[in-house]
């Protein structure tokens, strides 16, 4: 998700290609070749332009509509419909080739991973062991983060871990208490500094920190292989 | 026989050899200028594939081949076109159906250059995105979305949807935002 504005144009931009099965876009105003997951121009009148991201979720649609009452939905195209993938798409795509491969790693090229490029690093979680802990308490960088996951047990978040710019982060508890799924204000996790507890939003629902917001990280769900090729400088958890 | 001049009913065949002669190096470059634009369709398509592994090099020049395409493949119709009229005259049988078969190429190059099969033919853009409630969307609650919130606003793009449209051009809050996937 790019803001889709630079060098004071308001881009309008269409598919336009593919390098190594991440799709390339074009926009109308200047012809300029962008990349989909860096957001960077690589061709064209403005290369090396980079696009401001914006912060965005995947998230359950029944987590996101309890999130956002007032939220609208994209609206599906009537005569494109029947091309939308199916509900298993996942699981084909997951048997599809891929054209690179990074055999060193250990790591399957389909193997789907929640990447986060922050405080000058990237680093990738396997989502299947975020699903499992739940909670996981790491560094990026330097700095400490949180992986969290939803009451839904499918949707995940990132978020910067300390609760005051410059204090050490505390550490975190998952809630072992059965979480109702539905409830988007459900305590998931507390801090151990304050005894405050946190629902998915990152934002303390009890305690202390009442009111507080951790601040969110950006991350992406994305394969291996992809994530690996445009950060070859990523570090994995493998704790 | 070479130099000897046999004169039919009313043309010197010496005559025919040398006007066909004269007309072979106009041919050559209708020919190439056809291939030049042929090239400017060809190229891309075969570097930039699905499935297929891009270098950067190729990628790059591929990109750039792309961008002056649709001019580059416009002056060569042109000069196909010139040439071959030029040439005309001093062409027969077989050399006239090769300057025609050339313009046809150098033109077909030059409409493909500037048509774009990601959108025409494999997925179609959206133009102009509609939303609707969370109530009026037939979605299962389990599905995926791609989420953004700006300013107290916030849209959710359903992934099933955009993983074919790939890209969708929007404003939220006043805010130009191109949502992907």
């Amino acid at each position: 998700m790019w803001k889709r504005f630079a060098k004071g144009i308001t881009f309008t931009f269409h598919l336009a290609g593919i390098n190594n099965q991440n799709f390339l876009m074009r926009d109308d105003e200047t012809g300029t070749y962008w990349q989909q997951i860096s957001g960077r121009a690589i061709s064209g009148p403005l290369a090396g332009t980079e696009l401001d991201p914006v912060y965005s979720d995947e998230l359950t649609f029944g987590l996101w509509r309890r999130e956002e009452p007032q939220g609208t939905v994209l609206k599906p195209v009537k005569q494109d419909a029947g091309n939308y993938e199916s509900r298993n798409w996942e699981a084909q795509v997951a048997r599809a080739p891929t054209v690179l491969d990074f055999p060193a790693s250990g790591i399957g090229s389909r193997e789907l991973m929640l990447g986060v490029t922050a405080f000058d690093a990237s680093r990738a979680y396997p989502v299947s062991r975020v699903l499992s802990e739940k909670l996981i308490e790491d560094r990026v960088g330097g700095e400490p983060i949180l992986l969290v996951v939803g009451p839904d047990e499918t949707s995940m978040r990132v978020f910067r871990a300390r609760l005051q710019a410059g204090a050490p982060a505390p550490e975190y508890y998952r809630q072992t208490a059965h979480v109702d799924g539905t409830d988007v204000r459900a305590p998931l996790f507390m801090d151990a500094a304050t005894g405050s507890q946190w629902a998915f939003s990152g934002c303390a629902v009890s305690g202390k920190m009442a009111g507080k917001c951790l601040e969110p990280v950006l991350a992406l769900k994305d394969y291996w292989f992809d994530w690996r090729n445009y950060h070859p400088d990523t570090t994995v958890f493998r704790r | 026989m070479p130099g000897v001049c046999v004169r039919t009913a009313r043309i010197c065949y010496c005559d025919q050899m040398q006007w066909s002669r004269a007309a072979r190096w106009p041919l050559v470059f209708v020919a190439a200028a056809a291939l030049v634009s042929l090239a400017c369709v060809a190229y891309p398509l075969y570097v930039i594939r699905p499935f297929r592994q891009q270098g950067a090099r190729e990628l790059s020049a591929a990109l750039f081949v792309l961008q002056i395409g649709p001019w580059l493949s416009t002056v060569c119709v042109l000069a196909c076109v010139a040439l071959a009229v030029y040439a005309w005259r001093r062409m027969r049988g077989w050399m006239r159906a090769a300057a025609v078969l050339s313009v046809v190429v150098a033109a077909a190059g030059a409409i493909l250059a500037r048509f774009n099969p990601y959108e025409r033919m494999m997925f179609h853009p959206i133009r102009g995105p509609q939303f609707e409630s969370a109530n009026e969307a037939h979605i299962d609650s389990r599905d995926m979305v791609l989420a953004v919130r700006l300013n107290h606003a916030s849209h959710a793009y359903p992934i099933r949807a955009i993983a074919y449209h790939h890209v969708v051009n929007d404003t939220l809050a006043g805010v130009p935002i191109v949502a992907t996937y």
